[in-house]
């Protein structure tokens, strides 16, 4: 296997949520709960998972926007906590997010230029001249035109914001990208240009992505490799195509039959999953899943099943797999 | 269509008044829906789908809204020429509804148990004593887990799936003639919309009731509904079975949607996305709305194109149809 880009070692996030019941101790949201995987350099991996699953949280530990609890993300094999100042400027210019919401991620009161030359300066990179030349550029790579740099925000539609939102991430030239449900905004026919748009610049540009998102369909037509998770831990990591076409863990398969497929002719079996996803701030004990999982026995019960590998490339975590 | 329609649109027009003067969010929508079944709306954000909901309940944001012409008839009678006190005794009883979110649909600082009877004291007249008695045995017909101890809980104490439940028990509490569910699953996991779909599915079949279903999620129609009509731009611009709508779409803009979306495209699939953005309402180009985005656009698009009938059942606004 190639060497991983980015590794996450048991990582672990947790939130103070406030007083507990009684007032005793402080109970904690169990955002993240012991995470470990890698992604390749080139590849997209995806991860999903339903609102709360820590899917979110993750990416911010990915790019170190906070420290996790325990556990390290590695990048080239160095802990990106143990950066000095140096390495974590470079760091910083290397891996960059995409936000879902193109209206909250762009300040309304500056203009389009400016915003997407803000990265260059920050990092003091060529003076005004050739920024504005930079910023011409990158306009015409994600499909816009250079006089837009003189525009509002708000000038633009939902689908030309998310062009802006992706300029300003490729503006130092990065190798890796978080992209945090970019497109969940989108109507359809918008959400198909900014995903054309994501994947030629990934060939063009050799970019790895996260790709974080609930929609699953999505994620089978971008992803390499497919991380599911459920309450803040990963229940199976293996190839998209593998993943989609034999789900081992019961919450993926479950999770994947209930999207609905734009296909009348597809009658296939619903697995219907009873009742809702438990609160992370008193996960169930033993295996998070059982008390929604139909094959649950006595051990899925009291013990966490760890994720382990069953064939060459494919984890999961299940007591019966 | 053959089988007795439910409810029958003809010709409305819903405007809104703006700086730039009245702009019409729906203009010259024909529709029929079919008695006992669920029919699919089906569009982008903008197209007019949830303006056509309120325009039926008459529930448009007053004064900036308006019915401007048009019919709607309901069981013998036209929803847009009855006194006002008329249609309230529809809304909510013979005509139902559920939105997208169903924490602003609920009053936060009532029990879930208490609204739901009072639908039943309003509209169908019981006490409060036989109100209550009902509410137990609605909700566990909604799904709702351990339905007797809920009564007495407030929507914020209810999950979002327990919520669309307590919204759909308040919709179905009149057995209404037509349940209208705009967005029903949007704002829910795909789990819980899964649940939530199946469970209108089956209360549909239950009740013998009519489902119109807005949704913007084309696999969210082909799971439910045996027929669909897709709106761009404020009017409908194809309707047939679902079967066969997926199967041979025949309008432009139906293809579109179709080819950008990754689930029917397929991995390794390419993605065609639809050029270009919806027009705004004010800025509509004469004849077919959808010319400027269009594929096959020729001189006659500049005409209002006709509602052809592509096969039986099958019916496009498109001077060149596929299919």
């Amino acid at each position: 296997m190639a060497e991983a880009l980015l590794q996450a070692e048991g990582l672990v996030k947790h939130y103070p949520a406030g007083r507990s019941g009684l007032g005793r101790g402080r109970a904690v949201v169990r955002a993240v709960d012991g995470v470990s995987f890698e992604i390749l350099p080139g590849e997209t991996f995806g991860i999903v998972g339903e609102s709360g699953c820590g899917k979110s949280t993750l990416g911010r530990l990915l790019l170190r926007f906070e420290p996790p609890t325990a556990g390290r993300v590695l990048y080239e094999g160095r802990d990106v906590c143990g950066f000095d100042a140096r390495r974590l400027k470079a760091f910083r210019r290397e891996a960059q997010i995409i936000y879902q919401d193109p209206y909250s991620s762009l300040n309304p009161r500056r203009r389009v230029g400016e915003l997407i030359a803000e990265p260059l300066e920050i990092h003091g990179i060529g003076g005004p001249g050739e920024r504005r030349e930079r910023v011409a550029a990158l306009l015409g790579e994600v499909g816009l035109r250079p006089e837009h740099a003189r525009r509002f925000p708000h000038e633009f539609s939902g689908g030309q914001r998310q062009r802006i939102v992706i300029a300003r991430a490729l503006a130092l030239q990065p190798r890796f990208i978080v992209a945090d449900e970019p497109v969940s905004a989108l109507d359809v026919s918008i959400q198909a240009q900014v995903i054309n748009l994501l994947r030629e610049l990934q060939e063009r540009f050799r970019l790895t992505y996260a790709f974080i998102s609930h929609d699953l369909g999505l994620v089978e037509y971008l992803a390499d490799r497919v991380g599911v998770m459920y309450l803040g831990r990963l229940v199976e990591v293996a190839p998209c195509a593998a993943i989609c076409a034999d789900p081992l863990h019961p919450y993926t398969e479950a999770l994947w039959s209930a999207a609905p497929m734009p296909d009348p002719a597809a009658r296939r079996r619903r697995i219907l999953l009873a009742g809702d996803v438990p609160s992370p701030i008193r996960p169930p004990p033993g295996c998070a899943f059982h008390p929604r999982c139909r094959e649950a026995f006595d051990r899925c019960r009291e013990e966490a099943p760890p994720l382990r590998e069953v064939t060459p490339g494919r984890r999961v975590a299940c007591h019966n797999r | 269509m053959g089988a007795a329609a439910v409810l029958s649109i003809s010709g409305l027009r819903t405007e809104f008044r703006t700086r730039r003067g009245p702009v019409a969010a729906v203009d010259g929508l024909d529709l029929e829906l079919p008695a006992g079944e669920t029919f699919g709306l089906v569009g982008e954000s903008g197209c007019g789908k949830s303006v056509t909901a309120l325009s039926i309940l008459r529930l448009l944001p007053r004064p900036a809204g308006r019915v401007a012409a048009g019919s709607i008839r309901f069981e013998g009678e036209d929803l847009l020429a009855l006194p006002e006190a008329a249609m309230r005794r529809i809304r909510g009883n013979r005509i139902s509804m559920i939105f997208q979110e169903p924490m602003t649909s609920l009053n936060p600082v009532l029990p879930v148990g208490f609204q739901i009877e009072e639908v039943l004291r309003k509209h169908r007249g019981l006490s409060a004593r036989e109100a209550r008695a009902e509410v137990g045995g609605l909700l566990a017909r909604v799904g709702m887990p351990d339905p007797q101890s809920r009564l007495d809980d407030y929507p914020h104490q209810l999950s979002g799936g327990m919520r669309q439940r307590a919204m759909i028990a308040i919709a179905l509490a009149c057995r209404p003639a037509l349940m209208i569910a705009d967005e029903p699953t949007t704002a829910l996991d795909v789990t819980i919309q899964a649940q939530i779909l199946e469970l209108i599915s089956r209360l549909q079949a239950e009740f013998g009731m009519s489902v119109l279903l807005i949704t913007h999620d084309l696999g969210v129609v082909a799971e439910t509904c045996r027929e669909a009509a897709v709106m761009y731009a404020g009017r409908i611009v194809e309707r047939a079975a679902v079967a066969r709508l997926y199967a041979r779409p025949a309008h432009p803009y139906t293809v579109g949607l179709f080819r950008s979306l990754p689930r029917a495209v397929g991995r390794g699939g390419k993605l065609t996305p639809i050029p270009g953005t919806v027009p705004h309402p004010a800025e509509l180009p004469p004849g077919c709305a959808f010319q400027e985005r269009c594929f096959q656009r020729h001189a006659a698009c500049r005409e209002d194109p006709p509602w052809a009938e592509v096969a039986t059942g099958h019916f496009a606004r498109c001077w060149k149809p596929l299919g």
